[in-house]
């Protein structure tokens, strides 16, 4: 519920002001950005002022439709804003490996209907937290119905990466999807192989029924009949142990999103120190304007410059002592980011290749364990099949 | 038929025994059957034999016996018995023929023999399955009192199975075979004239067309009889009980088989998906590449090592089964007749009694009446020895069904176990890098 006490904390935050939810989902076709036909979901956002309601008044809701990668641009926006505050996290991209009758389908309606809860609750979060909640694009976000939103995700991109982190995000993005898919598969895989097994226990009683008819037949089939139940038995116990594959694979599945928030982070550092050179950059050349009185005809990421010449010596003198402190500043900060750019690459290099090395060991060793698993599978196997086979020679 | 020196039957054609190749001699037969490639006709005749089929349809290019059919030549059915066999049938070879009027599958039907009723060592001759059911009226007809072996069943529903697929004539020929062998068994079945004309014979059609006006012989006057029995001896009924819960065995059997494979054909398509999942991560890999090509190349393994274990028991398990309750079905009919005969006896007993009763003076049991008798003992002896035998070999035929299911799982395990454990040491083995790394 929006009302929820928990969530709202002190202050005047949105929260208090606004009724929010998130409403409805529905599918939509559209074509993306390699022009390729896709299906996609949007859910729809509905918020209400709170003292309409209050008044006794029951106004439609303001509505509008976003998608999912809309919420991400968002929460992506707020990460690098306000990066001291812990960001509500968004509910999971892809369906995780699932078990059983849970689908692995991103257009799965119970997936869906997971979702929208969980995209409800990050703007509930986030509409609640007194620093956040204060934000215009937030506010933009769940009130104007247009794709401004969209221009944000420009704004925040690192020009100059490092190449490695950039392929190791993206081999992060490949591990948390290949084990994930793994992991749903082999969840079906052991959900077949069970009903493999446990038919065969039917075996165990139509030759136990037969024996009863039989006189030089029946002791073979009835002991044959023993050793089919054993065999559908077996399998309770062999796919418990291969749980504990499954259990390392996961692992590694959350180990990827750590992965992944080094690299983020990685772009973070990047992106503050890209910022704090280009502010410096856009300073000095006001202070070169105010010296020189010149104006430039273009403008320099998203800042205009004024006509100057409305102005005494005097208002220009100040605002020229002004830069340069701010200049004196901005370059203290750039000196900063940049140190703390390097060592943040130094040292986050060198734990990634710690992680690849663990990962290719623990890796190895989990296939090594799943093989011989699997070898001790067979062996059971063909030692049931063998024993049921001397009882049928002795038929 | 005559003894001692061989002779050619007039019909035939025969060839004299010098020229009769053994048929383990494997390209002797194709020589002798087979006309050279070159020929660009069709030949009726190779050295005065006449190929042709009864039909006048010429012989198509036959291949040398295969190696499995060498192996059943020289396999011997496990005999509880321990009775020294002097006769030896298979039927193999199936080839198609066409011909303007219709298509249709012939078997080789080969014979081997010390018998003196017949007149060689050795036959080998062209049947299809009209033939076989022939013969078996035939049986039914002369041997009344006998448990008939069945055959496959005659018609198949043209849409729904492909006649002349491999699978479909492979499981027919391997029923054809059971069905002579279980007849070549038989102390007295074996030895019918209609049997020995059908393993020796060049040409049935004289005796087919007679065969097809008595068909509605014997045998059926003697399951729709109209009399009425009064007591059946308990072992009788012991079978006719035992029948019908074997019967229903047999069918959960078939069902839980059934099921079997449609859930390992459902395991089959996750394995299918699950595989190459590793391949894909292989792609993203450097070091665990390998190990994670090895692990999805031995799931591939594994998968077709499961078809094989699928298509073998829906190949050699369920079609067996499945003739094991048409089995059941020719004893029914047996004791159903046997049941008839008696009640015949009992009916024409009373009657006899009451005729009696008017003649005073007459003690004698007419002789009708005694050759009832004579019969309803006869059949019931005859029955009793065909039960046993029937028990023996159903004994004998499900250790050898059950047995092969057993063998088809193990194999399948195995075949999965040397995957896995070759998979092993590729898996430990850490391969030296070719790329620059900051590894030692």
């Amino acid at each position: 519920g929006n009302c929820s006490n928990s969530m709202v904390e002190e202050g005047s935050t949105l929260l208090r002001r606004m009724e929010i939810s998130v409403a409805e989902a529905e599918k939509r076709t559209g074509k993306n950005t390699v022009n390729m036909q896709e299906i996609f979901t949007v859910y729809l956002i509905e918020t209400r002022p709170i003292d309409a309601i209050t008044e006794g008044h029951n106004p439609a809701p303001d509505s509008l439709w976003r998608r999912y990668s809309e919420f991400e641009i968002l929460r992506n926006y707020l990460l690098v804003t306000y990066p001291f505050i812990v960001v509500p996290p968004l509910p999971e991209k892809r369906a995780e490996f699932v078990w059983h009758k849970l689908s692995a389908d991103n257009m799965d309606p119970d997936f869906v209907e997971r979702r929208r809860v969980g995209l409800e609750n990050f703007l509930l979060r986030v509409a609640s937290h007194s620093v956040l909640s204060n934000d215009k694009i937030l506010y933009h976000f769940l009130t104007e119905a247009d794709s401004r939103i969209k221009a944000l995700s420009a704004t925040f991109r690192v020009k100059n990466p490092d190449k490695r982190f950039t392929e190791m995000k993206h081999y992060s993005d490949e591990l948390q999807s290949l084990t994930s898919q793994l992991l749903r598969v082999r969840a079906r895989v052991a959900d077949r192989l069970y009903g493999v097994y446990k038919v065969h226990g039917n075996y165990g009683r139509v030759f136990s029924e037969w024996s009863a008819l039989e006189k030089e037949m029946g002791d073979g089939l009835q002991s044959a009949g023993h050793h089919m139940d054993a065999y559908a038995a077996s399998v309770d116990d062999m796919l418990e142990e291969e749980e504990h594959y499954a259990d390392q694979l996961k692992e590694y599945l959350f180990y990827a999103e750590a992965l992944r928030a080094v690299c983020r982070k990685h772009e973070l550092t990047q992106y503050e120190l890209e910022t704090a050179s280009s502010d410096l950059i856009s300073k000095k050349q006001q202070r070169e304007e105010l010296a020189t009185g010149m104006v430039r005809t273009f403008s320099f990421k998203g800042m205009t410059n004024k006509l100057f010449g409305q102005e005494t010596p005097e208002q220009r003198e100040a605002k020229l002592s002004l830069l340069e402190e701010q200049i004196v500043q901005g370059e203290e900060t750039v000196t900063e980011k940049t140190v703390e750019c390097e060592e943040y690459v130094k040292g986050a290099w060198v734990d990634m290749q710690r992680f690849k090395e663990q990962k290719d060991r623990d890796l190895r060793e989990a296939l090594i364990g799943y093989a011989v698993m699997q070898i001790s599978m067979c062996k059971k196997g063909i030692q049931v099949w063998t024993n049921a086979k001397e009882c049928f020679h002795k038929m | 038929m005559s003894a001692g020196t061989p002779k050619s039957l007039a019909s035939s054609g025969q060839k004299p025994i010098q020229e009769i190749c053994h048929p383990l001699g494997a390209e002797d037969t194709a020589s002798v059957l087979t006309p050279s490639p070159d020929v660009g006709n069709t030949i009726t005749s190779i050295g005065g034999k006449d190929l042709s089929l009864p039909n006048g349809t010429p012989v198509e290019t036959s291949s040398p016996a295969s190696s499995s059919s060498l192996l059943n030549r020289l396999q011997l059915d496990d005999d509880l018995d321990g009775e020294t066999r002097d006769l030896f049938v298979t039927v193999e070879d199936p080839k198609k023929h066409v011909s303007t009027m219709e298509t249709y599958i012939t078997y080789m039907v080969a014979t081997k023999t010390t018998r003196v009723e017949f007149d060689l060592p050795e036959y080998s001759v062209r049947r299809r399955y009209q033939d076989f059911d022939w013969l078996r009226t035939k049986l039914e007809d002369t041997q009344p009192t006998h448990l008939i072996p069945p055959l496959p069943e005659k018609f198949v529903m043209k849409g729904v199975v492909d006649r002349f697929s491999e699978e479909f004539v492979e499981t027919r020929r391997k029923a054809l075979d059971k069905f002579l062998k279980r007849v070549a068994d038989h102390p007295v079945l074996s030895f019918n004239e209609h049997f020995n004309a059908f393993l020796s014979a060049k040409d049935l059609n004289k005796r087919q067309g007679l065969a097809l006006l008595s068909k509605m012989g014997e045998s059926v006057k003697y399951v729709t009889g109209g009399y009425k029995l009064r007591g059946r001896p308990v072992e009788f009924s012991a079978m006719g009980d035992y029948l019908d819960m074997f019967t229903q065995k047999l069918g959960t059997i078939d069902r839980i088989a059934q099921r079997i494979i449609k859930e390992q054909s459902e395991y089959q398509v996750e394995l299918r998906e699950y595989g190459p999942v590793y391949t894909t991560w292989a792609l993203s890999e450097a070091e665990l590449q390998g190990p994670l090509e090895g692990v999805a190349s031995c799931m591939a393994n594994c998968s077709s090592a499961l078809d094989e274990l699928t298509q073998d028991m829906s190949e050699d398990f369920l079609p067996v089964l499945r003739e094991y309750v048409l089995y059941i079905e020719s004893m029914k009919i047996v004791l159903k007749k046997r049941d008839n005969i008696q009640a015949e006896y009992e009916a024409k007993l009373e009657a006899a009694a009451f005729r009696k009763e008017d003649r005073a003076s007459c003690t004698q049991v007419p002789t009708d009446v005694e050759k009832c008798h004579d019969r309803v003992e006869c059949c019931n002896a005859d029955l009793k020895s065909d039960w046993d035998r029937w028990q023996n070999n159903k004994r004998q035929d499900f250790r050898q069904l059950l047995t092969g299911m057993a063998d088809h799982n193990i194999q399948y395990y195995e075949k999965c176990l040397a995957a896995w454990e070759s998979v092993i040491p590729l898996l430990r083995d850490k391969q030296p890098q070719e790329t620059e790394t900051e590894e030692d």
